[in-house]
């Protein structure tokens, strides 16, 4: 004996009836395409593609000394850290000039070399190195005192062991030969340098191209999931119970509902992120899992916290205030560091897991997702577990 | 075989007993009417016989097969016409037929070719492609009637079709029920207009506070309260003597009073109403107000439970 | 009693409806974070790993957490290279465990600069952290050289070192310019006024799709028919309007305080500012509704004219970022003025009569517009 129609085709039947109706009302275009393209697009402009929010500071030099410290300073402290890449260096020819590019914000900081900077140290006097910094820049010009004191430091050092050697008037001899130690001796500490680590984070690009698609398949799921209690309102749940159609693939066909649109959403825009703003989503093969099981999990908590609400309203009430919670503490709206007192708290999120997921993909190799995956689907089926649990009570009066 | 046999189902909504103990039966091509007013439990009764509700207690069978609402074969017999607008008013008429045919198992084709046809049917194939949002309030409710044939049903369950409907709208949709039980389909209907059910039930049920109180055709029923017209006269002052008078009267059967009020039996009200007033002017008596009760199915309710069906 | 009826109600009404919850509720908020993170900049962070007993190292250490614009953390060194490699801090410094022995012994100890390849974040505490060395590098070696002709200990010697002044280059620092959003100043609390402008001023506009409604669905001559004057019809919806601009405006006023801890200064001050840009928006949304033909106009009119009187006045990007001209222009907007006035509350303290001028010309504002709309509203009320 049949047992009836084949559940399947009914449960596609219903998903496909539901993408149409989600079509239709325009929820899809503007939660699953409009909202997070421009969120992401908003990003994005303000942001730039650097990692870095800043590049490396900008200093200009006026090098006025009439003696040759003040090209020393230059040559030894400013020039080797410029020709690393870590500043930028430029040369003026006047104070004024300097401190006008600081003024219009462009350069951070200026050092004012004056023209008797060596006159003065050779007479004994202090020299002084002046550092113009912009106010807007306090970080770069706190750096610039820095290198100015380094040079003045390692300048003096042969004095200062000669002044800090003896606590009386030493012998001419002995400030010779201890002068002749401290010049021969080798800096103690060096500094070698490792700047080959890779790089497990998102350019911002990509960062909030995927967070905000993510933030938003909350909001295109809410509204499959809610349907149940529209159609509920609207009476048609009636007529789908008293079809020859199994109660619990209603619920199911509601979250494929979820998932398919949730799923299509990603996919687009995946593509037109990378395409549009030069995301980058790492491994297809990674992000197709992660996207996967990131929806899923999406889908169960959007269910689970939907079957405890007594109509469509106040589902997306509580829908709408999870998600943004959700997003806030996962660091769908602005990156989480795991310094941050949030970190604990984002590993409560599915953004965290998504969004972590992708940026060890990003430094390459696909078993990285893996945690993050089976972390995702944990989510997905506790959440729906809990929903079919509390079907009855949704289907039910 | 009947093609619906209710058997003893009842159901509890906590402390309320919502269905007692209900039986009946429809035969195959038969239309049944179950009237009741609002909260007698008809809505639950339809209920558990769509299987849209678990029941408590009792037996349901479909042309045989034992009814519940996991069983996908006994509900695939069935076609549902809700009270509501049960519609996605978001989506084209075509689209919810199609939709609604898929869930009943008709294949892609299949589903294609009935929705034509229904939509033929309820008279709305030129406006099959609007939104249902675009709909008049009749021709809604004709689609409403429509995803209920979708399935051919052997058994097609109304459930209030015609509330808040228009009077030429529900003209129509008496005339295409009619139509349909015609072709051979068993309808069960619920309604609480008891002209309705006079027009189209073969056999109606009277339900209240959760029980069925009588049932039969309408002409059984009518008689457990008389074959005769009720008139009901107010007096000014009825003495006996007014009262002998009207007993006198040959067409009239019985005569009763209370208080200013004179109850009488006559086989037919209309022919006799003039000699009574007659006869009544010329005793001096002063009439207050004439009222002529045939007897009717709201006449049975009445003398069933003691109130009218629309309270 | 009727005009405050009909306010309520409209007021009901945009609640109502689900997606205005996302709007009105969530999207402020959103965006209070997004600016917030675009002018917040972030502090460079580095990591250190050094041995685990006191000693000279602490020296090093303590010198680079010596200034507090540097986060300096302390962890192993296998999770700072895994926070290096995620961005959290950007970037390490390994000092070896034998560092202490080496350098009292007079030998050199080798520290490592963790940076993730071609890591422009990495470029400023580089430099931090080489000029820190640098330093210590000179005070350590003068301790270490003066061992020759000193008898007491390495750390008498370098503490000496220290402490010993030559005279020699001083380096002085000043800077130069106004700081635009004072250092102390949390970034919420400079993302939050521009944003509660433009989003009183939206919300408050997108409503006058409410009187187009009420005007074309009939409700409005509903609300005549019955015995309420069309000077309650019209002062109610004006009511309405205004009830809304407030609600949001309070939402996002202290929302953002109690979230972002954002100050808002002087609240009597603040108070006047918020309620004379809530009467200029529910004027111009008055105006707006009852001049709009179309539920489809009234929303393109609200959006465009909301979000262009927001760009221009500095609501999207900063107003000092504007040139002459372009401030002159931005000046002619309302929220200009109001802008002005939550920067002078917000980051000069200001007070009262700070803002008067402010408040003056918002009600000035106000008083066109609503005159306005009044008289144009009662105009479709009576027709």
């Amino acid at each position: 004996m049949s047992n009836g129609p084949n559940t399947l085709t009914m449960i596609a039947a219903i998903v496909a009836k539901d993408v149409r109706q989600r079509l239709r009302d325009g929820s899809l275009l503007v939660f699953g395409l409009l909202l997070p393209l421009g969120v992401a697009f908003f990003f994005n402009m303000l942001l730039g593609d650097d990692t870095s929010r800043q590049t490396g500071s900008e200093y200009v030099v006026v090098d006025s000394d009439a003696g040759s410290l003040g090209q020393e300073f230059v040559d030894a402290a400013l020039r080797p850290l410029a020709d690393d890449g870590v500043l930028e260096l430029t040369t003026a020819d006047t104070e004024d000039e300097a401190r006008a590019l600081v003024e219009d914000g462009g350069v951070d900081a200026a050092f004012l070399v004056p023209e008797d900077f060596t006159e003065s140290l050779e007479n004994g006097d202090d020299a002084v190195l002046t550092v113009v910094g912009d106010a807007d820049a306090p970080v770069a010009t706190h750096i610039a005192r820095e290198i100015g004191r380094a040079f003045a430091t390692e300048h003096l050092r042969i004095r200062l062991a000669v002044a800090s050697g003896f606590d009386s008037e030493p012998s001419p001899e002995d400030a010779a030969l201890l002068l002749e130690e401290a010049e021969a001796a080798e800096a103690p500490l060096v500094l070698s340098e490792d700047a080959d680590l890779e790089w497990r984070e998102l350019g911002n690009a990509t960062y909030y191209s995927a967070s905000m698609a993510f933030f938003f398949v909350f909001f295109a799921a809410m509204f499959s999931v809610t349907s149940i209690f529209d159609e509920k309102a609207g009476g048609t749940l009636a007529r789908l119970l008293a079809s020859p159609i199994p109660r619990g693939a209603i619920l199911i066909a509601k979250l494929t509902s979820g998932l398919v649109i949730g799923l299509a959403n990603m996919a687009v825009l995946a593509v037109a992120t990378s395409v549009f703003f030069g995301a980058d989503w790492g491994d297809p093969l990674g992000a197709g899992a992660l996207i996967l099981t990131g929806v899923t999990a999406v889908i169960g908590l959007t269910a689970a916290v939907a079957s405890f609400a007594r109509s469509s309203e106040q589902a997306a009430n509580w829908l709408s205030v999870l998600a943004m919670l959700l997003g806030v503490f996962g660091g769908a709206l602005f990156p989480i560091s795991q310094l941050n007192g949030l970190a604990i708290v984002s590993y409560l999120t599915p953004h965290r897991w998504f969004l972590l997921g992708l940026g060890e993909l990003s430094a390459g190799g696909l078993d990285v997702v893996l945690l993050p995956c089976a972390v995702l689907l944990a989510l997905g089926l506790v959440g729906t577990t809990v929903a079919l649990f509390r079907m009855g009570r949704m289907v039910n009066a | 075989m009947p093609i619906l046999e209710v058997r003893g189902v009842s159901k509890r909504y906590g402390k309320n007993q919502a269905v007692d103990d209900v039986s009946f039966f429809i035969e195959e091509g038969e239309t049944y009417g179950l009237l009741g007013p609002n909260g007698a439990g008809k809505s639950t009764t339809i209920g558990m016989i769509t299987g849209i509700l678990e029941r408590d207690s009792g037996s349901i069978t479909v042309d045989g097969i034992e009814h519940s609402v996991t069983n996908r074969k006994s509900k695939s017999l069935i076609g549902f016409v809700p009270q509501e607008l049960a519609l996605y008013h978001d989506l084209s008429a075509r689209d919810n037929l199609r939709f609604f045919a898929r869930l009943y198992g008709l294949s892609k084709s299949e589903a294609r070719t009935k929705t034509e046809e229904v939509l033929e049917t309820v008279g709305l194939s030129d406006r099959a492609g609007e939104a249902v949002s675009q709909f008049s309030g009749g021709m809604a409710r004709r689609l409403n009637i429509g995803l209920g044939l979708l399935n051919s049903p052997r058994l097609l369950i109304l459930d209030e079709p015609t509330v808040g409907v228009d009077p030429q709208s529900r003209n129509s949709i008496l005339e295409s029920v009619h139509t349909l039980t015609r072709g051979g389909v068993s309808v069960l209907y619920t309604t609480h207009y008891m002209e309705e059910a006079e027009r189209l039930c073969d056999r109606v049920g009277i339900i209240e506070a959760g029980k069925i109180r009588a049932e039969g055709t309408q002409r059984e029923l009518v008689s457990q309260v008389g074959e005769d017209d009720t008139v009901l006269i107010t007096l000014d002052a009825p003495g006996e003597r007014v009262l002998d008078v009207l007993r006198a009267l040959e067409p009239i059967d019985e005569v009763s009073s209370e208080g200013t009020q004179v109850r009488l039996l006559t086989s037919n009200a209309r022919d006799a109403l003039p000699l009574i007033l007659d006869t009544l002017t010329r005793a001096g008596a002063g009439i207050r107000s004439v009222e002529v009760q045939e007897p009717d199915l709201e006449a049975v309710f009445l003398s069933l439970t003691g109130k009218g069906l629309r309270e | 009693m009727k005009p405050l009826i009909i306010g309520v109600l409209n007021l009901r009404r945009v609640f109502r409806d689900r997606t205005n919850i996302f709007f009105v509720l969530l999207l402020p908020f959103l965006m209070v974070f997004m600016m917030g993170l675009m002018y917040g900049g972030g502090q460079p962070v580095l990591a250190v790993s050094s041995p685990s007993q006191a000693g000279l190292a602490d020296r090093l250490v303590d010198a680079l957490e010596e200034d507090e614009r540097i986060d300096v953390l302390h962890m192993d060194e296998g999770e700072m290279r895994d926070l290096v490699e995620g961005g959290d801090v950007q970037a390490g410094l390994v000092i070896p465990d034998d560092y202490e022995d080496r350098i009292r012994d007079g030998e050199r100890a080798e520290l490592e600069l963790v940076t993730r390849s071609d890591d422009l974040a990495a470029a400023d505490v580089g430099i931090w952290v080489r000029s820190v060395v640098t330093r210590e590098s000179s005070l350590l070696s003068t301790a270490q050289v003066t061992g020759s002709v000193r008898d007491d200990g390495f750390d008498e010697r370098l503490e000496n070192a220290s402490e010993t002044e030559v005279s020699g280059i001083e380096v002085e620092v000043t800077t130069s310019g106004d700081a635009t959003f004072p250092e102390g100043l949390s970034s919420h609390s400079l993302a939050a006024p521009p944003l509660l402008l433009l989003y009183t001023f939206i919300t408050a506009l997108t409503t006058s799709l409410g009187i187009v409604q009420a005007r074309r669905s009939g409700v409005l001559r509903r609300m005549y028919a019955s015995p309420t004057s069309a000077g309650s019809i019209v002062l109610g919806e004006a009511l309405g309007r205004f009830l809304i601009a407030l609600t949001q405006a309070l939402l996002i006023l202290f929302g953002s305080a109690l979230m972002f801890g954002v100050d808002w200064g002087d609240l009597p001050a603040t108070s006047l500012v918020v309620t004379a840009f809530c009467l200029v928006s529910s004027g111009a949304s008055l105006l707006l509704g009852s001049l709009a033909r179309t539920e489809g106009g009234a929303l393109a009119a609200a959006v465009g004219i909301s979000l262009g009187a927001g760009a221009l006045g500095g609501t999207m990007l900063p107003l000092e970022s504007f040139d002459e001209t372009m401030t002159t222009i931005a000046f002619l907007t309302p929220h200009a003025w109001g802008y002005d006035a939550f920067s002078e509350l917000i980051r000069n303290q200001a007070t009262l009569t700070d803002v008067l001028p402010h408040i003056g010309v918002l009600l000035g504002y106000a008083a066109v517009l609503l005159t306005l709309g009044v008289w144009r509203f009662r105009g479709a009320v009576t027709a």
